[in-house]
């Protein structure tokens, strides 16, 4: 299936006199009838090659896209997401059971009540914390999953569960594995690509979007915070165009030759492709990354209009173009761990969400108005949750919350996720996951299956044994989940 | 055994398919225990519901209910069995798979045996069990039998016996050797780099010498540029950097260029790296220096390097110069990251996950984590902290103090006579101005101008508002800008001869204040607020064996606590099981492109199993033997046939793209600072200026980081050119961690966040803009070209011929070179079409074949012959 605002893109790129290489015009036969079969590589001669073209899913697709939002540190659920009325019951007595303090402090047991609002809202009648008050708008597009659990303690290793599949480091991002199944619909920007925040990259950087054991050719491609966002994007004047692309394809030639020396050189492939599609970005990303000609509504639906909310909503906005233009996978991250509330979640939190609500409802908004929304997941959460004690009991405006893995919200929408369906559920007190629980693979079976892709089936050859996202855990796709 | 992960595998296999082997609880029970219940029942202070699963006997215990938790023989009467099953327990984590419940089942039915007869007491807390302790990488080193079972005459050094050993298995063998072209560039850019030149290659595939190899190597390894690469590989390692990172003030770090040079001269002159550690981690102690004396200490040239040595304790980002929210916070963060910085450079531990709690996956304690930091509190002191600039020492001479003294005192000699000119000055100005004043306010006028401004009455300062132009008392330009000229060129005269005293510089070092040793105590989940029990300085438990001595402080005479030099005599007294291990593991990744552990910073349960086992420790006691070498390990390596093999191996890259094996050499491109030095070198550019400041860097309008001189603004990127100083090589050029060098970073330097154990290897297409776009990359290339203009004037086919040498080291073919007249033609031509059409600045004679060539150059500089080493 293809959207048709790609091939007009196309069009406009012959229009500039851009010739297209046999192989890149095969790619393009390839890409608007016949699908290759999913990840098969190329083997004419025995060698292998991998490359970016759509590939066919197991199954029928609901989604094509995927946005995540990426909120690295652990979101307070209980804050946000999970209203727990016995929790502010107790709030200042001790916690009637026990808790898992993840091996961490004995902190307190002190219960801690939020001391944030719930309201119903939707006609789903989602409760939603006073700290979104946007999201409280759309909840019924969202299925919210308030009963994810990661079973690790730490930061690192909830990020490999939540992005690699696993606790341990080196494996392939989530997105990696999107693109080695499915390909790109986009020969005109990467694949797979990641908006980083101004005050720089989430803890454990590169971890985020790597491509871990994959072929080079699935790695993220990272996009700067500030303009340009993406450097080196104009030709010199006295080459650009025509002499760029005799440049370029002399360069491919000498290239291939060298190739031929090497059958099989995974990187000397993945670099050879890289060039085709920096070519083509020259024009394209600059385009696609570029938001003042979005109209001054869209604009202000984001928030770019708000000191507060300016970078998030750009780079929402940014991430809905990409997706627009064919891009698979978006990250849009936060710095640092800036959700990692161990104190002062009074102050802290709010002003996380100040930055980031009003873009991310937007977004849903804004992808359903354009009828992208069935087609695109939307991912909002991070690695973990947080305990319903308090941690560093100094006074009110210091008092935090601990790390807590064994039961914490996230939502998705789009792409197949039901609307306004809320999943799961923690106990009275928000610590852990007693009903429905979703654990980190098991959502990934599910969102694999979403994008057509059965978990077991989508593997890669690795020592002889087949790797995959999901890698022989026992995951289970949570039916529930999908429309 | 080897330890390779297909055998771990195959063991657990034949459990589960119920061979008759008899389980252990140590071997076989044990591990999943301690993944999934003692972190409750056992390793907290109060085991859950009383259930302590540590140890075989524990498990006898009678519960409430009446059951046993396990019943020798009965796994179905056994609690733990049934708990697991029903999916009660464990109540939090991942649930026991079956394969591990089956495991524990069969334990209980062969009679739930231990492997020997189990200690009669516990410490609370984790435990460091036997099993723990035989995790292979705390074994002491052992060397073993080079094998001799394999083809004789495919063994150059012991490295290919112990390789050829394990690739039969697979049914693999070495590729053959590489071409003499090949092996030069490899060799050079491996050792140096930077490229052969075609001089040098010429040289090295007519030389007849049967040791015309090893000579090659042996003079790369003499070249000072091999310093200047391996340094760098350690620099990453340590996190160097020369600013202070951690806030966003990134402060400069102006003199820890220092410790940079120390490197790279240790380097070259092949210093034994247990000298070189026990400097980096003791110079100060070894030198007899505390912070009271560390200024004589310094000066003594004797004692000069092992102190700056010590900045290898200062490499971690260090925020308390800087305006912070938390300056208790910002202190031990530096300590921390440090820790992490020394425990994975020399250890390759994930030590730092314990700062909080106990390790997860290896036997690391929260009690070891602040036991090893008791080594480094006392030179560190968070509650009597010293910020960056208390941590300085002056170079100074008493001769140079004493000379600058006398000059700065002579320049306020002068400043003091340029201010009495320009009052002179003014006050005949004055006299001038006062007749404009009407004689009857003069007088008054006189007085208040005498006045000083704070004396002056509201009358006073009406009437010098009355009359602003006759007040001259500053602004001498505005009256008289001639004159104000000459006051200028005295004030000048005074910065002159400022400038003439001798230049101060300083060592950043690490030192203790005599006397002053800290308490060290755990820090409840890492929180400083929340200090614990006490803790004496020592090794991480599961390496302090009853073989090994306690941990004993050396005697210091100057008064230091001796600690880390005890600490650091350890770490090289080739009997700790990591420290060669470690450091030879990365020399051999550097070389082959992939460690023997491939984790290089972890060695711990969750790292890689190494796959030569034995070929590792052969290295390490090698390497020990013969007196911790680096040359010497670099011959071992490179001299033999693993290493001298071609890169392109069919049956290995379809068996083994991974190349775990070796039986080819594993290709891959060159890294960041070898693409920029190379083209350096490639155009003429490069100047070969060793040691000392670093170049500058700046952000240019169009947002990338380059060298040059900033001159910057808030609102405004501008860099001006810094001359020669922007084509040094680029371990001289700034590491701002706020601020990466653009061409660097895009190719995958590390940002030192603290530090890096293994760099990426990405392949995307910014990289690809860069080759297209970058003005570094353009200019490069008009360089080369002009250089090939001047060595072959309008000769184009030699020109082209000539860029295959300098750039690839290999000759083109008349293909290559016929593909390249047909594009400079067909360039030309677009080129000399598009300057028809434009206007050009006065004076821009435009130059379309020059271009033209330019633009060629720039394909081979983006090449992946030019990009890769084979």
């Amino acid at each position: 299936m293809n959207r048709p605002k790609l091939c007009s893109r196309r069009h406009f790129l012959h229009a500039n006199g851009y010739s297209l290489g046999t192989l890149a015009l095969a790619s393009l036969l390839e890409r608007d009838g016949l699908l290759a079969a999913p990840v098969k590589p190329e083997s004419v001669t025995g060698e292998i090659r991998y490359d970016l073209h759509p590939k066919k899913p197991h199954f029928e697709p609901q989604a094509k896209a995927m946005i995540s939002m990426f909120m690295m540190g652990g979101p307070s659920q209980m804050d946000l997401f999970d209203p727990k009325p016995m929790l502010t019951k107790y709030d200042g007595q001790k916690f009637p059971g026990e808790i898992k303090y993840d091996n961490l402090a004995q902190a307190s047991s002190k219960c801690f009540g939020s001391p944030w609002k719930f309201a119903k809202h939707g006609e789903c009648g989602m409760e939603i914390s006073e700290l979104l008050p946007n999201l409280s708008k759309v909840v019924d597009e969202i299925t919210l999953i308030r009963s994810m659990t990661s079973g690790v303690s730490n930061h690192a290793q909830g990020l490999y569960a939540m992005n690699g599949g696993r606790v341990t480091a080196g494996r392939p991002a989530l997105g990696s594995w999107l693109t080695y199944g499915l390909g790109s619909e986009t020969d005109e920007l990467p694949a797979y690509m990641v908006l980083s925040h101004p005050g720089g990259l989430p803890t454990f950087s590169g971890e985020h979007f790597t491509n871990g054991w994959l072929p080079s050719l699935f790695q993220g491609t990272l996009v700067r915070a500030a303009e340009p966002r993406i450097l080196n994007l104009d030709p010199p004047p006295s080459l650009s165009g025509a002499p760029q692309q005799r440049q370029l394809d002399l360069l491919k030639a000498f290239n291939e030759d060298h190739l031929a020396l090497h059958p099989g050189e995974l990187d000397l492939q993945a670099r050879i492709s890289s060039y085709e599609l920096a070519a083509k970005m020259q024009v394209a990303a600059k385009e696609a990354l570029d938001i003042s000609k979005e109209p001054e509504y869209v604009k202000k639906l984001y928030g770019v209009d708000n000191p507060i909310t300016k970078d998030y909503a750009t780079r929402c906005i940014i991430a809905r173009r990409l997706v627009e233009r064919g891009v698979r996978y978006v990250q849009v991250l936060n710095a640092g761990q800036s959700w990692d509330q161990h104190g002062s979640l009074i102050t802290a939190l709010p002003k996380n969400c100040q930055a980031t609500d009003q873009p991310s409802a937007a977004l849903l908004i804004d992808l359903k108005q354009r009828g992208l929304l069935d087609s695109t997941v939307v991912h909002w959460g991070g690695e973990m949750g947080r305990l319903p004690v308090l941690q560093n009991d100094a006074g009110r405006d210091k008092w935090g919350r601990d790390h807590n893995t064994y039961g914490f919200s996230m939502w998705m929408a789009g792409g197949g996720f039901k609307k306004g369906y809320v999943h799961g559920e923690t106990d009275e007190f928000g610590h852990k996951a007693v009903i429905d629980e979703v654990k980190h693979y098991d959502y990934h079976a599910t969102l694999l299956k979403t994008f057509g892709l059965d978990h077991t089936k989508l593997t890669y050859k690795r020592n002889g044994l087949a790797a995959s996202l999901t890698d022989n855990q026992g995951a289970k796709v949570v039916d529930e989940l999908l429309a | 055994m080897k330890l390779t992960p297909a055998v771990l595998f195959c063991s657990l296999a034949v459990t589960v398919r119920g061979a008759e082997r008899m389980l252990t609880f140590e071997k076989d029970v044990r591990p999943i225990v301690k993944a999934h219940c003692t972190h409750c029942h056992g390793e907290e202070e109060k085991p859950e519901g009383g259930v302590d699963l540590r140890l075989r006997r524990f498990m006898d215990l009678k519960l409430e209910g009446g059951s046993h938790v396990v019943v020798a023989g009965k796994p179905a009467q056994s609690e733990l069995v049934r708990l697991i099953k029903n999916g009660e327990m464990p109540k939090k984590g991942k649930q026991v798979s079956e394969k591990d419940l089956a495991i524990i089942e069969q334990w209980i039915a062969q009679g739930a045996k231990t492997a020997r007869p189990e200690p009669l007491a516990l410490a609370p807390g984790p435990m460091i069990s036997d099993d723990d302790r035989e995790y292979w990488a705390f074994q002491p080193v052992k060397r073993p039998a080079v094998p001799l079972t394999v083809d004789a005459k495919k063994v150059r050094t012991p490295v290919d016996a112990f390789l050829l050993k394990s690739m039969a298995e697979k049914g693999l063998s070495f590729a053959p050797e590489a071409d003499r072209r090949t092996l030069i560039r490899r060799v050079s850019l491996d050792l140096t780099g930077l490229l052969p030149t075609p001089e040098e290659v010429a040289a090295f595939v007519n030389d007849e010498s049967p040791l015309a190899y090893e000579q090659l190597v042996e003079r790369l390894l003499a070249s000072k540029s091999y310093g200047e690469r391996w340094a760098r590989h350690w620099l990453d390692v340590v996190g160097y950097a020369d600013s202070n990172g951690y806030s966003e003030a990134d402060s400069v770090r102006p003199q820890a260029w220092r410790y940079r040079d120390y490197v790279i001269r240790a380097m070259n002159a092949d210093k034994p790296w247990d000298e070189f550690i026990q400097e980096q981690l003791a110079g100060d102690e070894l030198a007899g220096a505390t912070h009271a004396d560390f200024q004589q200490a310094v000066l003594d040239p004797r004692r000069t390097d092992q102190l700056i040595a010590t900045a290898f304790l200062r490499m971690a980002p260090d925020g308390t110069g800087d305006a912070l929210d938390d300056a208790k916070l910002a202190k031990n963060q530096v300590i921390a990251e440090q820790m992490k910085v020394t425990t994975s450079s020399l250890m390759a531990m994930t030590v730092a996950c314990a700062q909080c709690h106990d390790h997860r996956y290896d036997p690391i304690t929260q009690a070891d984590y602040y036991r090893l930091r008791a080594v480094f509190d006392p030179a560190y002191n968070w509650e009597a902290w010293r910020a960056p600039a208390q941590r300085l020492y002056s170079l100074y001479t008493p001769e140079e103090r004493a000379k600058a003294a006398e000059i700065e005192v002579k320049a306020k000699e002068i400043e003091v006579e340029a201010r009495a000119m320009s009052k002179k000055f003014l006050d005949e100005i004055f006299e001038v101005e006062i007749k404009k004043v009407p004689q009857a306010e003069q007088a008054a006028f006189r007085i208040a101008r005498d006045t000083p401004v704070a004396k002056q009455t509201p009358e006073q300062k009406t009437l010098i508002k009355k009359y602003p132009s006759a007040l001259a008392t500053y602004s001498l330009n505005l009256y008289d800008q001639k004159k104000q000229d000459i006051v200028d060129a005295k004030m000048a005269e005074a910065t002159k001869l400022r400038g003439t005293k001798p230049v101060e510089g300083f060592v950043m070092a690490l030192t203790e204040v005599k006397g002053q040793v800290p308490v060290t105590k755990l820090f409840n989940r890492g929180d400083h607020d929340q200090p614990k029990q006490t803790l004496t300085p020592g090794e991480l438990s599961v390496l302090a064996s009853p073989q090994i001595e306690p941990f004993k402080p050396v005697p210091v005479s100057s008064g230091s606590s001796g600690r880390r030099l005890a600490y650091a005599q350890w770490l090289t007294s080739g009997k700790h099981p990591l420290t060669a291990r470690v450091l030879v593991n990365r020399f051999w990744m550097n070389h082959m492109g992939r460690g023997i552990v491939n984790t290089p910073g972890d060695f711990g349960r969750q790292g890689e199993l190494p796959t030569h086992p034995e070929m590792l420790d052969y290295l390490s006691d090698e390497f020990v033997k013969s007196g911790w070498k680096l040359k010497s390990l670099h011959r071992l390596i490179m001299l033999s046939n693993a290493y001298r093999q071609s890169s392109v191996n069919d049956t290995s890259m379809q068996s083994d793209p991974e190349n775990r094996f070796y039986a080819r050499f594993k290709l891959r491109r060159i890294d960041a600072e070898t693409l920029r030095d190379s083209l350096l070198a490639v155009t003429g550019t490069l100047v070969q200026a060793s040691y000392g400041p670093p170049s500058g860097i700046g952000r240019d309008p169009q947002g990338r980081v380059v060298t040059g001189i900033d001159k910057g603004t808030i609102t405004l990127n501008k860099v001006d050119p810094a001359g020669a100083d922007d084509f040094r090589r680029s371990i001289y050029v700034q590491v701002r961690r706020s601020k990466p060098v653009t061409v660097l970073d895009t190719f995958d330097a590390p940002i030192m966040t603290p530090n890096c154990e293994l760099r990426a290897q990405t392949t995307v297409a910014p990289q690809s803009l860069l080759l297209m776009n970058d003005t570094f990359v353009l200019d490069s290339s008009r360089r080369l070209a002009d250089r090939l203009e001047v060595a072959a004037p309008g000769n184009r086919t030699e020109q082209i011929k000539r860029a295959w040498e300098l750039l690839f080291g290999k000759s083109a073919t008349q293909a290559d070179v016929a593909r390249g007249i047909a594009y400079l033609d067909e360039q030309t031509k677009a080129l000399t079409q598009y300057h028809h059409d434009i206007q050009h600045a006065k004076g821009v004679v435009p130059n379309p074949p020059q271009e033209a060539m330019a633009s060629l150059c720039q394909i081979l500089c983006s090449s992946n012959r030019f990009l890769y080493v084979e």
